[in-house]
């Protein structure tokens, strides 16, 4: 016990430099781009009813009107890019003049996409998601 | 009191080094009165044009002409330190969009502001 405590500032010490070394030449970077739309939101969304004024009211201006084969199509567009990059060669700036990179880097960018059609009397034909949120950790820098 | 005011500026240097503040922006906001000065079956393309000016896209969709008008906000902020990173951004977008008749006349106005809720927020975790 009292050689445990003798050694207390020791193990401190280097309990800190392994979590600087943990840290070293970590980049996390992250870009929200408009707000996710769930499928709590559109869950009010009535095929044949709902206008085009229901759904900006509930949730907001589409980012997209375009025109189909199919009748006008409103797209809602979202994504949250995360990238998160680890290089081994920062903590050599901490005693070299030169930095070796030694970087993993991992980005992904996920644009989804709400679409709801709508028929010539501007009330929803079909709407679905192009694709679902798959929760990818923000840090998440092993590329292979 | 000099050193003190001395040690106070290298204690605010040290708290904002490696802090980067970036902001962009595309398009021109769009002004609230503008877009409820557009009255339903009254206002023509013309009187739309001169107070918010021409869209930035036009779309054609059920026979009407659509203007979309857009604007988008983005904020980041960032921290460089020596050894750890940390950067986010966040954008927003507001979207207006008028449909006309075929005689001109404004017959349905969607209008969407995000924009006010766009944030400098640093950290990247979390929602």
């Amino acid at each position: 016990m009292t050689s445990v405590a003798t050694h207390f500032p020791f193990i401190k010490l280097v309990v800190c430099a392994f979590c600087i070394l943990l840290c070293a030449g970590c980049t996390v970077r992250r870009v929200v781009i408009n707000d996710l739309v769930t499928l709590e939101q559109v869950s009010f969304i009535h095929v044949g009813q709902t206008t085009i004024l229901e759904l900006a009211d509930h949730i907001g201006a589409p980012d997209e009107v375009t025109e189909s084969e199919f009748g006008v199509v409103a797209l809602y567009n979202w994504s949250d890019i995360k990238s998160s990059g680890l290089d081994f060669g920062a903590v050599a700036r901490l005693f070299l003049p030169y930095a070796p990179t030694m970087s993993l880097n991992k980005t992904g960018i996920t644009p989804e996409q709400f679409q709801v059609v709508f028929d010539p009397q501007w009330t929803v034909r079909a709407y679905g998601f192009s694709r679902r949120t798959t929760d990818d950790p923000v840090i998440w820098f092993w590329p292979f | 009191m000099i050193f003190r005011r001395f040690l106070l500026l290298v204690f605010l240097a040290i708290m904002i080094q490696g802090c980067v503040v970036t902001r962009g922006t595309i398009g021109e906001p769009l002004q609230e009165e503008a877009v409820s000065g557009i009255k339903k079956g009254s206002t023509t393309m013309a009187e739309v044009v001169s107070s918010i000016g021409a869209p930035d896209r036009i779309i054609r969709g059920n026979d009407l002409d659509i203007f979309h008008y857009y604007y988008y906000d983005g904020k980041s902020p960032a921290l460089l330190l020596i050894l750890v990173n940390f950067i986010r951004m966040d954008i927003k977008s507001d979207n207006l969009y008028v449909f006309f008749n075929k005689s001109g006349i404004a017959e349905e106005v969607v209008y969407g502001k995000r924009t006010g809720r766009t944030q400098f927020r640093l950290w990247p975790f979390g929602d």
